[in-house]
């Protein structure tokens, strides 16, 4: 049974507040149906609505995301239209209008595909904490009881560099069965950059670096992203669960690898 | 803690309750304001039969700790027909039979209500989208997606 609903003005206080327990909410899509289940009791929440963490700042390519800023805010910001697919690949509208970054950031697979495209992007999380702020990485990621997310830095990739593709059941409202995004730049002919990260294999996102080696160096064509393609199974051990087995995580894996690079539907 | 009083515009009325941490806007919609056409299903977000418009958005209220979005304006299928006639949704979804049991209705035509704010003229594709994330269990959502769309058309014709 809650007794308190804490509403900080600021992440510093957010943090403050966390020293005394109880469970961060940013949009509540996680956090609040095991509120209402009853399941797991919990004495406070403290709420990230009025901790001023939403502003979105894009200045030329460096993107900023406060950690409370909403999917749907991200999805609507010219700046970042980049991001739409992966905006509109989770959850449906209603949900997106309340689910935060900072949640899917920490929510794990296989949900949290905004994750796995930030991956991609190489971006830095910005964590506060006792000790002060500190920066890493979404694979890296971990976040204390006491601890607030604040903001994702991120720099918003050339056009042309940038691709994304989640399978799933069913069109939309879906987890992931497998979600691919990837940052793969060429200049002269061959691939000079490529980062692949993978979604609904692993609790946390996690890079393809086998599928990254085979690119690199290579011309950007079929049969190198094919190669990639069967390179991405390297090290991974899919999750099994309610949407899709193991074993069928693994033999899709190398098709949506190979489809979101080349743009395949 | 104490409980609080949270103040909400609902249908352009303003409403002052008393809200026990954590108590859903839901919850306050329902059991406080009585307006009962927001229908608590999963109390998971899962199911959308709670859509309510929450400063304009469509969102699962079961998900919104009341205390949270003190002042904000909120807008139920109460508020939708203006001076008891029905809206080109309403009326789309009643001429449609896109109704069964209606216990989704609520929340698809709050979710439609969004969407067509937004975006008067929708696609096919972009309605489905909408409302991905509304269960039905009756209807098989073909009426619903046809309504919405013909809503789209009526709006546009009664504008024109």
């Amino acid at each position: 049974m809650l007794s308190h609903v804490h509403l900080p003005g600021s992440a510093a206080e957010a943090a403050d507040l966390l020293r005394n327990g109880g469970w961060l909410v940013g949009g509540g899509t996680v956090v609040m149906p095991r509120v209402n289940t009853g399941a797991v009791p919990v004495d406070s929440l403290v709420s990230l609505r009025r901790a001023g963490l939403d502003d979105i700042t894009v200045d030329g390519r460096r993107a900023s995301i406060g950690a409370a800023a909403t999917l749907a805010d991200v999805g609507e910001h010219d700046a970042l239209a980049f991001l739409l697919p992966v905006i509109r690949s989770i959850a449906s509208p209603p949900v997106r209008n309340l689910a935060t970054v900072g949640g899917n950031l920490v929510v794990g697979q296989p949900y949290g595909d905004l994750a796995v495209a930030l991956l991609a992007l190489d971006a830095r999380v910005e964590v506060l904490g006792a000790d002060g702020v500190r920066e890493v990485g979404v694979a890296e990621l971990t976040v204390g009881g006491a601890e607030v997310l604040t903001a994702v830095h991120l720099d918003v990739p050339d056009s042309g560099t940038w691709f994304y593709r989640k399978a799933m059941r069913r069109r939309h409202n879906s987890a992931a069965i497998v979600t691919v995004a990837a940052v793969v730049a060429v200049g002269d002919g061959v691939v000079r950059q490529a980062r692949i990260a993978l979604g609904g294999l692993a609790p946390r996102p996690v890079r393809a670096p086998a599928a990254e080696r085979v690119l690199l160096g290579q011309p950007f064509d079929r049969p190198t992203v094919e190669a990639a393609a069967s390179a991405a199974r390297q090290g991974v051990t899919p999750l099994d669960d309610a949407y899709a087995s193991a074993w069928y995580r693994d033999r899709v894996l190398p098709v949506h690898v190979r489809r979101a690079l080349l743009g395949e539907d | 803690m104490p409980s609080r009083i949270v103040t909400l515009t609902v249908n352009d009325a303003d409403h002052e309750l008393i809200a026990t941490p954590g108590l859903t806007l839901l919850a306050a919609l329902r059991d406080a304001l009585g307006l009962t056409a927001a229908k608590r299903g999963c109390a998971q977000g899962t199911c959308g039969s709670c859509v309510v418009l929450l400063d304009e958005r469509a969102v699962p209220a079961c998900l919104v700790p009341v205390e949270t979005v003190d002042g904000a304006a909120v807008r139920t299928l109460e508020g939708v027909a203006a001076g008891g006639e029905l809206d080109e949704v309403q009326s789309a979804f009643l001429d449609g039979f896109a109704t069964q049991c209606g216990f989704c209705t609520s929340g698809m035509i709050m979710a439609a209500e969004a969407l067509l704010a937004d975006n008067p003229s929708p696609s096919r594709q972009d309605v489905v989208e909408a409302i991905s994330g509304n269960v039905c269990r009756c209807t098989g959502y073909e009426p619903i997606v046809a309504a919405v769309l013909d809503a789209a058309r009526r709006r546009a014709g009664r504008t024109a």
